[in-house]
């Protein structure tokens, strides 16, 4: 007992004293955690009552609107919580999934319209088939001439896509821009479709169902699209793009079978979405005037509040993550890779190796207005580009971003295990083979995961575009990525110095609430990737 | 045909096959090379441009690193750095107040007291706080937190430091809280059952054996998260304002209630100002981008030689 007593560092010595210190310590950790994410979200909640205005509706309005949709959907939310987990998740997708299908809608909408038109992207397909077709011959008639193939393969794609694309182009005939759709886009996402179903179902006349459901649908839109008011060509990318996901997923919960009453929850959604619109228009209740509305997305910027619109710099953020896309993904997933699978582990090369990994590591950490002023001595003054246009901008920060994908990516690839690799080798397979054929399919989840976030931290980006000098107002919206573009965050920050309080707590706020919806449904499709894929582990 | 396959000799590929294995190698391999030519572009481009900036007849090195004056007209001015270095030093400090304690608590709390159900959802949510770009935090600190601190009686300006550094606080919050926890929860189990075996509490376990075995990882999240506020730019160009001050030496928080220019904010006036191209207004851009990346680039360093040197192993 002396020698308990005279050691006396035994803890617990203090039993009330230190419970109460316990749980007072864990009280103050969690309110701590709880005051950094309230006090955002507070604020958040703020700009989002700016931007709808709910208060300015009839009290009727707001009634009816609580009874039709929010006690119905918050009922659903708690049966899914406390007794079917399983088809809360269903609901959540069920949900989710078509408002993301129609965000990439909208995105490829846009890029028709302003990237590429439905005629180039045809000329461009044609020209890659007609390249596919060379190599593929030459491939069968030369079988061991792998030289050789390696110039027809670089050369012959290079050059039907500078001669194929003009002939085109030039023709005197071109169908209408809808069948030009259909044949460009409609028919090569069926021939994915079928080929997914395929591959999922291992079935092939399931493969021929799903493909030719796709066709008939869209084409569909010929006859149906006139009378819902909407063109042929709208009809077609929400079949092909919102509509083909979404029912590929019902189908599959379906077959399943598990979770399947979580379908119902966007029904119950929509549903009380029209019946509080046709309720509050038979009993004349007016509705809120939300400064986010359609006429926001689709107008112009202007010098009145009310007229203001967020057009142009829509289509500029999607310009922008185009150029990402094909410029920063490929390079930075090719660095992963050499990083991951080729780089050599010790000699002299291997400490050269783990000088870019170190250094990929701080270019992480680079301020972002260091890359805009990088991407201006770079791109602007040596290498010639317009200051201010989709390109530079798309380049500046697809540069930003490269560390951050270059990580995620090798993340994901070091996630595949060495036994698939070692499999491989054993059947034979060159390094190249195995990391074409064995480790970036496997790591293809983890890797677009990844990217998303990564376009998510670009499309939020201001400081570059600030010092490339992307302007403060484009009023039409840019039609050629060597056209000035502005970018959402851009067109926040030149509404941000106006003094109106129209536009501080309306016009601004409306703009803040589509970035950050934008972003949190690009996240949130990331992380039902990575759920989806950590699932299957 | 049976003759054929006889022959192939599955040990060596053809010569074709091995050239184009080589050529992905080294298409890959400049993909990853890439990114050193990045980091001695950013160099180089800086160093160059930062070095027309002192040739100019309006700046000289002494001036810049010593001068307490900063007036950026485009026709010229006077270049002493030390009004932006104390405004982003007066942010970083007072966001390193906010973001500190609260992101170490909130580390504790998710790696050691948290259910899973609560790290569910408190994880994810603090993700979502990360992803939100600055220029949103910009605006949420210059069009409601200014005013809610006009609205308890604190008498600030409508650009002032204290919203914009409260601002960067929170914004770097879950970097100091996802970091410190990674540190946290590779602290090994065996570690606390041996605390509890010596008769703590999950308190003392928390603080005692954790939090000592951790904090290099700790410190790291520190760092890095305060280079990130060094180097922030929207939130500080939106609610801090563009107007350079000299610190106050005799009445430290009339700084932090008047607005001020960071060196971030200072570059972004140097570009959006109708300063032409040569002039020294818009070559100081540069000698600012190269003293905030060298800042930046030795802190992003520290942090890893303080994670890597200090760290325990635990086998």
């Amino acid at each position: 007992m002396a020698t308990d007593q005279q050691t006396g560092t035994w803890y617990g010595t203090g039993e009330a004293v230190s419970r109460v210190r316990g749980q007072a310590f864990k009280t103050l950790c969690l309110s701590a955690t709880l005051l950094a994410l309230l006090s955002v979200f507070v604020l958040l909640l703020y700009v989002a009552n700016d931007a709808f205005q709910p208060l300015s509706a009839d009290t009727g309005w707001l009634l009816v609107t609580i009874g039709t949709v929010v006690v119905p959907s918050l009922a659903a939310v708690g049966y899914y919580y406390t007794r079917d987990t399983r088809a809360g998740e269903t609901a959540t997708i069920a949900l989710g999934l078509p408002i993301v299908s129609l965000l990439l809608t909208g995105g490829v909408f846009i890029t028709f319209e302003h990237v590429v038109s439905v005629y180039q992207w045809l000329s461009i397909l044609v020209s890659l088939a007609v390249a596919g077709g060379i190599v593929y011959a030459h491939s069968r008639v030369r079988t061991e001439a792998d030289l050789e193939r390696l110039v027809v393969v670089v050369a012959v794609p290079a050059l039907a896509l500078w001669f194929i694309p003009k002939l085109i182009l030039s023709l005197p005939m071109l169908p209408t821009q809808s069948i030009a759709l259909l044949g460009s886009f409609v028919v090569p996402v069926a021939v994915v479709v079928g080929l997914f179903v395929r591959r999922q179902r291992e079935n092939d006349r399931d493969g021929v169902i799903a493909a030719v459901l796709t066709l008939v649908g869209a084409a569909a839109g010929f006859g149906v699209a006139p009378v819902v008011g909407i063109t042929p060509f709208v009809w077609m990318l929400l079949v092909t793009v919102t509509a083909v996901p979404v029912s590929l997923y019902v189908e599959s919960v379906i077959r399943r079978g598990a979770g399947v009453s979580g379908l119902a929850f966007p029904l119950i959604v929509v549903g009380g979405i029209v019946a509080s619109a046709v309720l509050t228009d038979t009993l004349g209740f007016a509705g809120p005037t939300p400064w986010l509305d359609w006429g926001f997305l689709t107008n112009v910027p202007s010098r009145t509040p009310e007229d203001a619109g967020f057009y142009p710099p829509l289509v500029g953020s999607v310009m922008m993550l185009l150029i990402i896309i094909i410029s920063a993904f490929p390079v930075g997933v090719g660095a992963a890779l050499y990083l991951e699978e080729y780089a050599p582990q010790r000699g002299r090369w291997g400490r050269l190796v783990d000088l870019i990994e170190v250094n990929i590591g701080n270019l992480a950490g680079v301020p972002s207005v260091v890359y805009g002023v990088l991407g201006l001595a770079l791109f602007i003054r040596a290498g010639g580009l317009g200051s201010g246009t989709a390109l530079v901008g798309g380049f500046t920060v697809g540069l930003l971003i490269l560390p951050i994908v270059i990580i995620s990516s090798q993340e994901a690839i070091s996630a595949v295990p060495d036994s698939m690799r070692q499999a491989s080798y054993g059947m034979g397979a060159t390094k190249w083979q195995t990391t074409r054929n064995v480790v970036l399919p496997e790591a293809l989840p983890g890797i677009m995961t990844g990217n998303i976030l990564a376009m998510g931290r670009a499309i939020g980006e201001t400081a570059p575009l600030l010092i490339i000098g992307a302007p403060a107002v484009v009023r039409i919206a840019p039609n050629s990525f060597t056209n000035k573009f502005s970018a959402m965050p851009r067109q926040i920050y030149t509404w941000s110095g106006e003094i109106d309080a129209a536009f501080r707590h309306g016009v601004l706020a409306a703009g803040v609430v589509t970035l950050l919806v934008v972003l949190l449904l690009m996240n949130g499709a990331a992380i039902l990737i990575r759920n989806k894929y950590q699932r299957r582990e | 045909m049976s003759e054929r396959s006889i022959d192939v000799d599955l040990t060596r590929a053809s010569s074709g096959q091995v050239v184009k294995e080589r050529i992905y190698k080294w298409l890959l391999f400049a993909c990853a090379a890439l990114t050193v030519f990045v980091t001695a572009a950013i160099i180089y481009t800086l160093a160059t441009d930062a070095i027309a900036f002192f040739m100019t007849e309006d700046a000289s090195v002494t001036g810049f690193f010593t001068g307490t004056e900063w007036i950026a007209r485009s026709d010229g001015g006077t270049f002493g750095v030390w009004p932006l270095v104390t405004a982003t030093l007066t942010i970083t400090f007072v966001s390193a107040l906010v973001a500190v304690p609260t992101g170490v608590a909130a580390a504790v709390y998710l790696s050691e007291y948290a259910s899973d159900r609560m790290r569910s959802i408190l994880k994810p949510s603090l993700e979502i706080l990360a992803g939100i770009p600055t220029v949103v935090y910009g605006y949420l600190a210059l069009v409601y937190l200014t005013p809610a601190l006009q609205w308890i009686g604190i008498p600030v300006s409508t650009f002032n430091l204290l919203s914009a550094s409260v601002m960067v606080g929170i914004m770097i919050i879950p970097m100091v809280s996802s970091l410190s926890e990674d540190a946290m929860s590779s602290v090994p189990d065996s570690l606390r059952q041996a605390g509890y075996g010596m008769g703590a509490t999950k308190y003392e376990v928390s603080t005692g054996v954790v939090i000592p075995a951790a904090i290099s990882g700790i410190f790291s999240s520190f760092i890095l998260a305060l280079s990130r506020a060094i180097g922030e730019t929207m939130i500080v160009v939106m609610a801090a304002g563009l107007r350079p001050r000299m610190f106050n030496f005799t009445n430290p928080l009339d700084n932090l209630l008047s607005s001020g220019q960071p060196m971030t904010a200072g570059m972004v006036s140097a570009v959006t100002s109708d300063a032409t191209g040569g002039s020294a207004t818009y070559l100081s851009m540069f000698a600012l981008g190269l003293t905030l990346f060298v800042i930046t680039f030795v802190m992003n360093l520290a942090s890893d030689y303080v994670a890597s040197r200090y760290q325990e192993e635990y086998q």
